[in-house]
């Protein structure tokens, strides 16, 4: 049975990328996996790295990969405020690959409790993320 | 200069001429898509304000102390970003940047404060190599276009190198977009994040939004806590003001270059009608010359 769809808005500082109605949407916030159908209750949540999903109806899905964001839902609509959200075909597995290599390598020359050592730790979470989206796995 | 080497002169001003205008239409057409992205932003960025202000509302109104925030007590070292282009031949555009930027250099150093430099675009980096400074973040080959990513990763070696006290303030020197004809030269406060610029931003929401979204904001839930959450929104803005510096030195680089390759078009047309007329004027004299030649060979028969 086909459910009732919402609208969903994806912002990112380089522009729109995505904005339709959907039956679902599920991405995953700092505290955990999040799903929201129409008429959820209104939200302010905090995104994390991970595979963004639009279920325009339940065979149909729309992915993407989504970098770290917020989210907001509230009048049946919701607003997806990410830094990245790239679609899987476009995600390039070797180069994730490196970037998740060189973060892994920074977290482990920084000191702890750096400032630079918490960014790379956030640049290895995001990259692990992409990769998995992109079906690579880490070595 | 003989007839045949004004006509080759020619011949490579024209040819000058073809490139010039051809990059000039180049550079108008980038410059279009980077207006584009700079309107792109905005409603990104205004997205991000409103929210700061729900969060900041729902955290109780105030911002709690956060390290990109704190002044350092004593500002010894200060940190300098320089945003350039990859690629010359855009008139002043690198070379102002880079000259406000070692000025202001010349003053901290003067007060006895050391400085540390940092460099978006392959020219600012190799006019900092030339000059003996090695820069502690070079930033090349995207200056075209530049992603958020790339915003990204330089605000973060900001932040970080801020946090961790290699850096007691950090400014960023860039050619603000005013218009394809006009760049300015701008110079802002990257860190500490001045709380103005969070304030600014709540009141610029504040004068958005109507009361019934207000009333409607108190059943809101949060995922986490919305103070957890403003402790993320604050840095973005850090992102968020290299990002527009990025993309506004773009549309900068392509309007100079523009107004730079339309000079250089219509100096090329000028010497091209000067060298006509010089072309001419040999031919002139040739012809002149052939002729009393002729009279002078008449006369010596009769």
């Amino acid at each position: 049975m086909a459910r009732t769809p919402f609208r969903v808005e994806i912002l990112t500082p380089e522009g729109e990328v995505f904005n339709e109605e959907v039956e679902m949407l599920s991405t995953r916030t700092a505290v955990g996996s999040l799903g929201v159908l129409a008429n959820h209750t209104p939200l302010l949540g905090m995104l994390e790295p991970t595979e963004l999903r639009l279920y325009r109806s339940e065979t149909e899905i729309v992915r993407f990969a989504q970098g770290e964001g917020y989210i907001q839902v509230g009048e049946n609509r919701a607003l997806v405020l990410v830094e990245d959200a790239i679609r899987p075909e476009d995600l390039d597995a070797a180069d994730l690959q490196d970037k998740l290599r060189n973060a892994t390598a920074e977290v482990e020359a920084a000191e702890t409790g750096t400032e630079a050592q918490r960014r790379a730790l956030r640049d290895q979470r995001r990259w692990q993320a992409f990769l998995a989206v992109a079906g690579g796995s880490p070595e | 200069m003989s007839q045949r080497d004004v006509k080759q002169r020619i011949d490579a001003v024209k040819n000058i001429r073809k490139i010039t205008s051809a990059m000039q239409m180049v550079a108008a057409a980038r410059l279009r898509r980077a207006e584009q992205r700079i309107a792109a932003l905005r409603p990104y960025a205004g997205a991000i304000r409103r929210m700061t202000r729900q969060a900041a509302a729902a955290a109780g109104g105030e911002i709690q102390s956060m390290p990109i925030l704190q002044e350092h007590e004593a500002e010894n070292t200060i940190g300098i970003l320089l945003v350039t282009g990859d690629r010359g031949l855009a008139g002043a555009f690198n070379s102002q940047i880079i000259r406000a930027g070692l000025r202001a250099a010349a003053d901290y150093e003067a007060e006895g404060k050391s400085v540390v430099f940092y460099a978006s675009g392959r020219r600012g980096v190799s006019s900092l190599v030339f000059r003996k400074i090695d820069p502690a973040g070079q930033y090349v080959g995207f200056t075209d276009r530049p992603s958020y990513a790339n915003a990204r990763e330089i605000a973060e070696d900001l932040v970080a190198a801020f946090v961790d006290g290699q850096v007691d303030r950090v400014e960023v020197f860039y050619n603000g977009y005013v218009s394809p004809l006009t760049q300015e030269v701008r110079r802002e406060v990257l860190l500490p994040l001045q709380r103005a610029t969070i304030d600014d931003a709540i009141a610029e929401a504040e004068a958005e939004s109507t009361p019934e979204e207000d009333a409607k904001q108190a059943l809101v839930e949060y995922e986490p806590d919305p103070d957890v959450i403003l402790q993320r929104l604050v840095p973005d803005y850090v992102e968020i003001s290299v990002f527009r510096a990025l993309l506004e030195s773009t549309a900068s680089e392509h309007g100079a270059r523009m107004t730079a390759m339309r000079s250089a078009s219509d100096n090329a047309g000028e010497v091209i009608t000067d060298l006509t007329l010089e072309m001419n004027r040999a031919r002139q004299a040739e012809i002149t010359q052939e002729i009393m030649e002729v009279v002078a060979g008449a006369e010596s028969l009769t």
